[in-house]
């Protein structure tokens, strides 16, 4: 068998991190060359060793490198490409891009920029699901008309109507931007203005609308390939349901504990509404699964997805390479109908954690910072996606996210089992990470059993608890490997440069004694964790 | 053998309670709990305390080790000095670096501890800076869409 022709020449990928990893790696896979683009500090990324050719974009705020259509859209031209692939975030679900791309001459690798915007909007997207039987999440399908003091009645009516807890959502929103959780009637006006102002300085677009809180809820999604000929299949479902503040944190593919016929009712859902909004290429559409097991629409990502790996693991298909032929005008491949055919009945059970830099002792905030200990784990069923390597500066540029660790093995269970395993080789030192929370959901026996919801990390993730355990441990690390030190010096002198640190139980990576004393110094200084 | 003092750099906290086995003789650690012991940059006017990174766990720790008759001279010199600063202006630093995206405070504006005083934007997160005392806003800064650096100033609160 010879390998099929590729379906372009040269991809420019306008992205960084693991995403443009992965996507190089597909391209390379299908004997495409990659272009990958870069702000000043991703000169040296892995993004940038991994492609055929590089090109700079500019300095490091996304404002003045990889949301720049112009320059974007130039070095495809002056490299050659023929094709751009957006990745996710940054500029893969702006309509304009899209638009930009295609008036260029090149191949946009997503849905059409008419789709985009269309579904990039939610009340639209909500009224698609409406119009065609499928139910979004009760509330309203117009924008609500925070700026007529006489409407306040009426809409105080439709938000009884919809009932209380209900959510502000905005229209154009995503990432809990816009969003606000409503009580009381009496909240509401104030809620809608808050709001409507963050979601018009975030978004550019002021339009908010009511949704009732569903409550416990599972966040369940379904992954969709379409081709130009209007043929759209689902290729199975997530649960993403362990969030903190709307972001993902762990996902796995199966949703757990859902019936065959269940999937196959969810995956037919999803297929109805990205067949109305005329989808092409790939897409992912989110509901939330009531307590009593109603699915609810709730919105259509039109890109790749973070996550789109735990369905590559059971359904045996590369959708990025999916996405490539299908952007290049080809059928649905028939390995993507086949695995359409075993949507609702995968092969085995894949969990991907999204290991990023944040503290899940302070409520997982962000902290930027320089690697000193990089091992990530290996084996049989564990697939690492990332872009970094020990010394390597995550930058405070960009999304946080600094690996997905993902397990694939025949069953659940063993799937737990394998991710427990994977995250306990696992060392990062440098930066704080999630790793500790990961860690305690691979052992937790209320996500074994499938116990999961939206409310799951804030109802029993203890961060500080959990540190509190480690703390002495820790000292004692630290006295073992200071004894020899002190010893060497005596108690008041300064330590060494070349005294070995380290000692009994310990195991010791000397950065002081590396030549560039002054460098670790200085990065120390500007990386210090934030208090 | 010496006496030895370890503290939490990150609180200023002294560990008085390790483990035992730690002290010494090696410990087999359960899986993925094998501690990483950094040597960290010691930090200005550091002379005597030797700073560690630990990790175990997953978790990062900022540790430093010194003699411990030297930690408790050092300690009663720092209470007294901190004791004649207690009544000073306290400036709050940016903890990340990132863009101000709103600003709740002005200048002359009495505050509480734990107010919001302003929010931080980095890697798609807002951060909320709170007040870490009570006390009257002296000076603001910073404004929205400036760009801070770690550490900068952005309130000072008298």
């Amino acid at each position: 068998m010879t390998a099929s022709a590729p379906p372009f020449r040269r991809v420019l990928v306008a992205n960084r991190g693991e995403i443009a990893v992965r996507i190089i790696r597909a391209c390379h896979e299908m004997n495409m060359e990659a272009v990958a683009v870069y702000s000043d500090v991703d000169a040296d990324a892995m993004h940038v060793r991994l492609a055929d050719l590089a090109v700079r974009l500019g300095p490091a705020p996304p404002a003045e490198s990889y949301l720049r259509i112009d320059a974007i859209v130039a070095a495809a031209r002056t490299t050659g490409a023929d094709a751009i692939h957006p990745g996710y975030g940054f500029l893969s679900e702006r309509a304009v891009f899209a638009r930009a791309v295609e008036a260029a001459g090149l191949v946009f690798i997503g849905p059409p920029a008419s789709v985009i915007d269309a579904l990039g909007d939610k009340l639209h997207a909500r009224r698609t699901a409406a119009s065609v039987g499928v139910d979004a999440v009760p509330g309203t399908l117009e924008a609500v008309p925070v700026d007529r003091p006489d409407e306040v009645a009426a809409i105080v009516a439709e938000a009884e109507r919809i009932g209380f807890p209900l959510l502000v959502k905005a229209a154009a929103g995503g990432g809990g931007r816009g969003m606000r959780r409503v009580v009381r009637a009496a909240d509401l006006p104030a809620a809608l203005a808050a709001g409507s102002a963050e979601a018009a300085s975030a978004f550019g677009d002021g339009a908010v609308y009511l949704e009732r809180e569903i409550r416990p809820a599972r966040h369940i999604e379904v992954q969709l390939l379409g081709d130009t000929a209007g043929t759209i299949v689902a290729i199975g479902e997530r649960d993403c349901s362990i969030q903190r503040r709307h972001q993902k944190l762990v996902e796995e593919a199966p949703a757990p504990g859902l019936a065959v016929q269940e999937r196959r009712r969810l995956h037919e859902l999803a297929v109805r509404v990205a067949t109305a909004a005329g989808l092409r290429n790939a897409a992912t559409a989110e509901f939330l699964r009531a307590p009593d097991g109603t699915f609810f629409f709730l919105e259509v990502n039109t890109r790749l997805q973070v996550e789109h790996g735990v369905t590559e693991l059971v359904s045996g298909l590369d959708i990025v390479a999916e996405q490539f032929r299908l952007a290049a005008g080809e059928p649905l491949s028939d390995a993507a109908l086949a695995a359409g055919e075993r949507a609702a009945d995968p092969d085995g059970h894949a969990i991907e954690v999204r290991l990023a830099a944040e503290d899940p002792a302070r409520d997982f905030a962000p902290g930027p910072g320089r690697i000193r200990q990089w091992v990530m784990p290996g084996g049989p069923g564990v697939r690492v996606d990332s872009a970094f390597a020990a010394d390597e500066r995550v930058p405070p540029d960009y999304d946080n996210l600094v690996a997905k660790i993902m397990v694939h093995a025949p069953n659940r269970d063993a799937a737990i089992d394998r991710l427990r395993r994977a995250l306990d080789e696992t060392e990062i030192a440098g930066i704080q990470t999630t790793l500790p929370f990961h860690r305690f959901v691979a052992r937790h026996e209320g996500f074994r059993a499938g116990d999961v919801s939206i409310d799951w990390v804030a109802e029993r993730w203890d961060g500080p608890g959990d540190r509190a355990r480690f703390l002495a441990a820790a000292g004692g690390a630290a006295r073992a490997a200071a004894e020899p030190i002190v010893s060497v010096i005596g108690a008041g002198g300064v330590p060494a440069r070349d005294v070995p640190a380290g000692g009994p139980g310990a195991v010791a990576t000397n950065v002081s004694a590396r030549s560039a004393w002054g460098t670790a110094a200085r990065d120390d200084a500007t990386d210090r964790w934030p208090r | 053998m010496t006496r030895l003092r370890v503290t939490d750099r990150t609180t200023g906290e002294p560990l008085d309670e390790l483990e035992p086995a730690a002290e010494g003789t090696a410990r087999p650690a359960s899986r993925g709990e094998r501690p990483i012991v950094i040597r960290a940059a010691p930090g200005p006017g550091a002379r005597g305390r030797i700073p560690f990174e630990v990790v175990v766990g997953g978790w990062r720790f900022e540790l430093e080790v010194e003699d411990a008759e030297r930690a408790e001279l050092r300690q009663r010199a720092t209470a007294g000095r901190a004791a004649v600063l207690h009544d000073g202006p306290t400036e709050v630093r940016a903890i990340i670096p990132g863009r101000v995206v709103s600003v709740a405070v002005a200048a002359g504006d009495a505050v509480a501890i734990g107010q919001r005083l302003l929010a931080v934007e980095a890697m798609k997160m807002e951060n909320e800076l709170r007040a870490p005392r009570d006390g009257t806003i002296e000076r603001v800064a910073v404004s929205i869409g400036q760009t801070v650096e770690l550490g900068d100033p952005l309130v000072v609160i008298r």
